[in-house]
């Protein structure tokens, strides 16, 4: 019997689903009003917006914009599972080699066109030709459109994780016309099925977006949740205006030239919380800092010596420093709110004892040579826990040293193992929040973060990273994330530092603003 | 002068040569490409790899300059790869707006930077020109950076009279681009106004030292008809090289101010795209920058000619 899948929210999800194995389906509750409509909502943003192209692009500010404009078959609710979204239901076969997705009734593009299976066959056509996670459709065989309202994947192999894959909105298999099938990469025209459609995009001022009014909003739910539920579009008109300088979005905040921003300065914030008109909305957990070692070259190819660096961090005074205060103490790479959570590995984090430290460092044969911190201020965090982290050695005994170049040069240099660094300071976004094998990837090969000697991947990481992909049952899977977790840290092929909190703000009239990944502008309106 | 004109085009061909080879070269040895900008804060080194196989980054270098210029030679500017606009087309928006703002900017600079060097000269020694000069100085050493959030917070936060950011074109609503526009001119302007003050100062002293100065003097010229025909009219030659030097300065260097108050303007589109490494736009942008540039300085040359007749019969 094949595994039926269709998601209600909160309760109502739960009554309808024992429902439907009685074979009626209750009417749900109410779905949600706009309690008022109209008016122009201007957000300030804090990057330029280079391409909607969703398929294309992976950048956080295309997916701000675009996420608003086109749906998926399947996205994530609000705690990161998958739910249907312009499906009407998936099911999966027993021998998982079959998805078959069957789609809503109704649905248009923003240019009048009805939505087809047709449409859904030639997106995943052009993304299996640009698409920058096509690595996804690695097994899968071919995909068909039955009829019209019909769409099936076949798979060349099972893979438990293909859901999951399917359902990212890290860079997400948008649904768009057959006719943009063709379309080059960066040069999508934006035309999707969501609540609000392109009016205006000047690349470096601003995208103005206006309420579509054939909106077909999905009746399996009553209130948005996560990318997908039911969406309405309560304002007029949207407007992202790119606000690079972070004053300057403060003073937009002020005025009310901008109804909502996103990245407020630290240090702006106590003066804003006075302020009535302003409500504060922090998002938690926005990415962890890391640093990531190179294992291929000395001193940190040893473990003795990576475990002294280990050893000797205190991770309150490095997030305080990047962050300014808004960061929480994380174990690992998924954070506590989330199912995947585990602290395996917690007795290597956090540990702050130097005298541990210049011990494992004694025993590790260190000679005294520099070791490279590779960072960044495109990203002040980066830079400022580079900078602590740099003291905490020195402290130790370690000759740290920072160098210091632009984001692009430092994401180069990365990549390869031979040019002069020890510690690459990034950041985990997207992927924690996509759950544990999104960010597990970091680990794998091609070039796993680590730079493992010769090329060669330690093999009992990989066959933990295997186990999370293979194992069919959900449960193993979890084990063998926690696993491989662990081994991260007892190896230390990462130093996961805490997380960091985005605080956004809005005037005090804007409601249902809730902060997530993107901010959503569904289910929002002024009260006033 | 039309002699001079055309040398001076036909100059330009091997200085827009020499530009777009330093700039091709130079974005290539620039470490980092545009797969970490496309990829973000989150792709792994297998998606950057494929990005960087899609754009053809991988090809050898003396490759990828074949097809630029091959294109080039075909007027292809090539097309950006983060905007996914061609090169020219963007170029085309952007170029009026900050064009719009510089002119905005060079007015303010000559009417205030001339009047007060005039001023200061005519005054020398006085109150007015230790004011005038006190605040040439202050406007060479303020950052526009900070003059801007100063403006910002004064004029937006706490008067309300201006909006904090933002662009409106002129063709769209003047007043609308006269709101958006002034504090980012006058930001612009500042550090020019100093400059032209104090060199049309220096200029006028000189000037009207002398002689032919004293003989206007001398034959009872009313003080207006000495300033204005004699004493000015002679100064202006070096202050007009000031002034096309500004006018370079002012397009060139609009991209702090454009970034602070969200002006879609060139600077940014440069700035964002040397720091993207969108080497097409990059390489394209700056050819048709200089090419601009290029023609202002052939038109301060032709303004010398109109302004000074030696210059007219010197010519061949």
């Amino acid at each position: 019997m094949e595994k039926a899948i269709l998601a209600r929210s909160g309760l109502a999800a739960t009554v309808a689903c024992v429902a439907m194995a009685f074979g009626t389906v209750p009417a749900l509750a109410a779905p949600f009003k706009c309690p008022r409509v109209g008016g122009d909502f201007v957000f300030g943003q804090e990057a330029n917006v280079n391409s909607l192209d969703q398929p294309a692009s992976n950048t956080i500010s295309t997916r701000n914009v675009a996420m608003n404009i086109f749906e998926t078959l399947i996205t994530r609710d609000e705690n990161n599972n998958p739910i249907p979204d312009l499906a009407d239901s998936y099911t999966e076969s027993p021998d998982r080699l079959t998805y078959t997705f069957k789609l809503r009734n109704g649905v248009k593009f923003h240019n009048g066109k009805p939505m087809t299976s047709a449409d859904v066959v030639a997106s995943f056509d052009r993304y299996a030709r640009l698409g920058l996670e096509r690595g996804m459709f690695k097994n899968v065989d071919k995909w068909e459109a039955p009829d019209a309202s019909t769409f099936i994947i076949r798979m060349k192999e099972a893979q438990p994780t293909f859901i999951e894959l399917l359902s990212s909105f890290s860079v997400p298999v948008v649904i768009v016309p057959a006719e943009q099938k063709d379309d080059a990469p960066m040069q999508l025209k934006t035309i999707g099925t969501g609540p609000w459609q392109l009016v205006d995009f000047v690349p470096g001022s601003h995208v103005k977006l206006k309420r579509y009014d054939g909106y077909t909003p999905n009746t399996h739910f009553e209130e948005r949740t996560g990318f997908g539920g039911y969406k309405q579009a309560c304002f007029d008109t949207v407007t992202f205006r790119i606000v690079t300088e972070p004053g300057a979005r403060v003073a937009g905040l002020k005025t009310g030239e901008l109804q909502g921003v996103e990245d407020l300065p630290t240090k702006a914030l106590d003066d804003l919380k006075k302020d009535k008109n302003i409500a504060i909305v922090p998002l938690l957990n926005w990415w962890i800092q890391v640093a990531a070692p190179n294992t291929s070259v000395a001193p940190t190819d040893n473990v003795l010596f990576r475990k002294a660096v280990q050893a000797a961090l205190d991770m309150d005074e490095i997030m305080d420093a990047a962050t300014d205060g808004n960061y929480r103490l994380n174990v690992g790479f998924q954070y506590p709110n989330q199912p995947s959570y585990t602290d395996a590995g917690k007795e290597f984090y956090n540990i702050k004892d130097p005298a541990k430290a210049k011990q494992l460092l004694a025993q590790s044969g260190y000679k005294g040579e520099p070791v490279v911190l590779l960072t960044n201020k495109d990203y002040a965090s980066m830079y400022n826990a580079a900078l602590v982290m740099a003291e905490q050695l020195k402290a130790v005994g370690i000759k740290a040293e920072l160098k210091v170049v632009d984001w692009p040069t430092s994401v180069n240099m990365q990549l390869k193992p031979d040019t002069g660094w020890n510690f690459f300071f990034t950041g985990y976004g997207t992927q924690p929040a996509l759950g544990a094998l999104a960010t597990m990837q970091f680990f794998t090969p091609p070039n796993a973060n680590y730079k493992p000697k010769d090329g060669k991947d330690d093999p009992d990481l990989m066959a933990a990273w295997n186990d999370m992909n293979s194992k069919p049952d959900a449960k193993d899977r979890q084990a063998a994330f926690a696993r491989m977790q662990a081994l991260i840290y007892e190896r230390v092929y990462a130093l996961p530092f805490g997380s960091l909190t985005k605080v956004q703000g809005v005037r005090a009239n804007v409601q249902g603003f809730k902060p997530f990944r993107i901010p959503r502008m569904s289910n929002v309106w002024f009260s006033n | 002068m039309a002699g001079v004109i055309l040398r001076r085009l036909a100059g330009a061909v091997p200085v827009l040569l020499i530009v777009s080879l330093i700039t091709f070269g130079m974005m290539r040895l620039i470490p980092g490409d545009p797969s970490s900008v496309i990829g973000g804060l989150s792709a792994t080194p297998a998606q950057l790899a494929q990005i960087r196989a899609d754009l053809g980054l991988d090809e050898p270098f003396f490759l990828q300059m074949l097809k630029w210029y091959t294109a080039l030679a075909h007027g292809d500017l090539g097309r950006s790869i983060l905007l996914g606009q061609d090169v020219v087309g963007a170029t085309l928006q952007r170029l009026p707006v900050t064009l719009a703002l510089s002119a905005y900017a060079l007015v303010i600079t000559v009417v205030f930077g001339l009047c007060s060097g005039v001023f200061a000269a005519l005054r020398q020694n006085t109150v007015i020109d230790q004011l005038a000069m006190m605040f040439a100085m202050l406007g060479i050493s303020v950052p526009n950076f900070f003059l801007g959030l100063l403006m910002i917070i004064l004029f937006a936060v706490r008067l309300g009279w201006l909006p904090t950011g933002g662009y409106i074109a002129f063709t769209d609503d003047p007043v609308g681009w006269l709101r958006t526009s002034t504090m980012p001119a006058i930001s612009l302007a500042l550090l020019q106004v100093g400059l032209l003050a104090r060199i049309t100062r220096s200029t006028m002293l000189e000037v009207l030292r002398q002689d032919y100065i004293r003989t206007a003097r001398a034959k009872g010229l009313p003080r207006r008809v000495v300033v204005m025909k004699h004493a000015l009219a002679n100064a202006l030659i070096p202050i007009t090289t000031v002034v096309g030097i500004i006018v370079s300065l002012l397009i060139s260097g609009s991209v702090v101010t454009e970034t602070l108050f969200s002006i879609p303007g060139m600077g940014q589109l440069l700035t964002q795209a040397v720091l993207n490494r969108d080497y097409p736009m990059v390489q394209g942008g700056l050819l048709l920058t200089t090419a601009f540039l290029v023609m202002i300085n052939i038109a301060v040359d032709a303004c010398y000619a109109l302004l000074d007749p030696r210059v007219r019969y010197e010519s061949p």
